[in-house]
């Protein structure tokens, strides 16, 4: 393009009825305000980067990051802490983007050289606002079980995250002598307001800021319950209340998952193997078992967490009586014919914790059929959808 | 020193940015397209509909008025913690084998939302009322 077309351009840009950076009066939409909600949308947004990455870590088998199996409950934290720190940057979000639309109108500049850093300027603050937008919107709608998209979400959601977290860091660096300015300054000072602010607004600066925190901390303890069980009664909006069958809810049923038949027929035996030994147990086999019971949260990637009592066998008495060593992973099947998770790795330190049990009652009864009944996966510190229901086979790798 | 921490930062930024694309177009053109369409339009939501109606909405505050200002706050409490709550007041990811899904009166929690902000609001305005006597005087920005 031309440069002289390019101005061509710009003069018809300027042309259009919309508004101008200079028709945007109010003192509320500065840099004031911009960079201190802007700091805390950014340590959200690191919060979540960091959980988010260790969540997918997690559900990863061939991580190479190995997880630990203690604390049991560090899953549980991490992906509430990632789902809690979404949600408090909404309003933030909200807030930040009023307080710096005038930007989106102004004028660009004249000179060549400028507009094309200006191109670079506002093509990564696009990047930035696209992807924020996008990963708050699609976190929430997920945490909530709705998906009306055809991308694949998990591996979406974790591709913008870097993008996101990218654009954010050429965003501060962009932006660092305008951040530190208005950091340093009062909220009320005029160093760096646009010319055309005048008047007072009914609000202040400072009540303005506070106002987007508390809307944050307000959106945090609407929908905390989830996971926290002290905030149910006051989280309005949590996803679940925490109440279901034998006090856990449910996230995919046996229905939905197809094997409600399979799960109830009366020649159900699980299969273990190792190498060429193989073993089948029917559930009274496995009840014969020394039964153990260990206090384990279930966390779900959604967000959600419930602690329950579980009872069932110690999985490393299983793999004993196939005499399979220590130190090496399980393949775990489920009784579901589909579903991405329908079987998944169970890394050796999880295959030989005391901890980890192949569970057949929960919170003092028999499993339900929801639960995973005939029996279950339940292990410390693992993502909900690798605790795997309705189990059918146990294959110790080499 | 910030000249460093701001080129740092940059180069940074764009090896991250540069990770999630490689990632991002790892997933299929099928996934890039779908992926795409949400892109954009939550931009377009936003700038072309939300930013209009927030400049509509501060032309008709009622600057001045020592109401305006507690009333502008719960507005923005109420008004953003409601997006967050889209998804769960209009129940769209329900399903009917799993009533442990979306189990709550959402329309409840919002009115008692609404309720308590407002209520708040109103008891900022009489303290403020109590305590500051005339007119503040302010006049309305955009």
């Amino acid at each position: 393009m031309s440069p002289q077309r390019l101005n061509d351009l710009i003069a018809k840009a300027r042309s259009l009825p919309l508004p101008r950076e200079s028709s945007f009066t109010s003192r509320l939409r500065s840099p004031a305000v911009a960079a201190r909600v802007g700091v805390w949308l950014g340590v959200c947004f690191v919060l979540a980067f960091i959980t988010g990455w260790l969540s997918h870590e997690a559900q990863d088998p061939n991580a190479w990051l190995a997880l630990p199996t203690r604390p049991v409950w560090l899953y549980r934290a991490t992906q509430g802490i990632h789902v809690l720190a979404g949600t408090a940057a909404i309003p933030l979000l909200l807030v930040k983007l009023w307080s710096v639309f005038p930007k989106l109108f102004a004028s660009p500049p004249r000179r060549l050289r400028l507009v094309l850093i200006e191109i670079l300027e506002r093509g990564s603050v696009a990047v930035l606002v696209s992807s924020a937008i996008f990963q708050l919107t699609t976190g929430l709608l997920n945490a909530a079980a709705w998906y009306p998209w055809h991308f694949h979400f998990r591996g979406t959601h974790y591709a913008l995250a870097w993008i996101c977290v990218g654009a954010l860091l050429v965003h501060v660096a962009i932006k660092l002598p305008i951040i530190r300015d208005a950091l340093a300054a009062d909220i009320d000072s005029a160093l760096l307001d646009r010319d055309s602010i005048g008047g007072v607004p009914p609000l202040s600066r400072r009540t303005l800021t506070r106002s987007a925190l508390l809307a944050a901390g307000v959106a945090v303890v609407a929908t905390a319950g989830n996971t926290v069980p002290a905030l149910r009664r006051v989280s309005v909006f949590a996803v679940r209340s925490g109440e279901g069958p034998q006090g856990i809810p449910i996230n995919k049923t046996a229905r939905a998952a197809g094997v409600v038949s399979l799960a109830q027929a009366d020649d159900f035996a699980l299969g273990i193997t190792y190498g060429g030994r193989e073993l089948s147990l029917t559930r009274d086999d496995l009840l014969a078992f020394t039964q153990r019971t260990h206090a384990l949260p279930i966390a779900c990637v959604e967000g959600w967490s419930a602690q329950g009592r579980w009872t069932g066998v110690r999985l490393r008495d299983l793999l004993d009586a196939v005499g399979a060593p220590r130190g090496r992973s399980v393949m775990v099947d489920s009784l579901q014919t589909e579903g991405p998770f329908r079987q998944t790795l169970l890394p050796a330190a999880f295959a030989d914790d005391d901890l980890t049990l192949l569970a057949l009652a929960l919170n003092g009864t028999e499993l339900t059929l929801d639960h995973g009944y005939p029996c279950r996966l339940i292990a410390p510190n693992r993502p909900g959808v690798l605790q795997t229901k309705w189990v059918s086979r146990l294959e110790v790798l080499a | 020193m910030i000249r460093f921490a701001r080129v740092s930062l940059g180069l940074l930024g764009v090896i991250v940015t540069s990770v999630g694309a490689a990632l991002l177009l790892g997933l299929g053109v099928d996934n890039l397209v779908a992926a795409m369409v949400w892109l954009v339009a939550g931009v377009v939501v936003h700038d072309a509909v939300i930013g209009p109606l927030l400049i509509a909405l501060g032309a008709a505050h009622p600057g001045g008025k020592r109401w305006a200002a507690p009333l502008i706050q719960a507005g923005i409490v109420l008004a953003t913690v409601t997006v967050v709550a889209i998804p769960v007041l209009g129940r769209f990811g329900a399903r009917t084998d799993n009533p442990t899904l979306l189990d709550r009166n959402y329309v409840a929690g919002w009115l008692s939302l609404a309720a308590i902000t407002l209520g708040a609001a109103g008891i900022v305005w009489l303290r403020a009322r109590r305590t500051r006597g005339g007119d503040d005087g302010s006049s309305p920005g955009r």
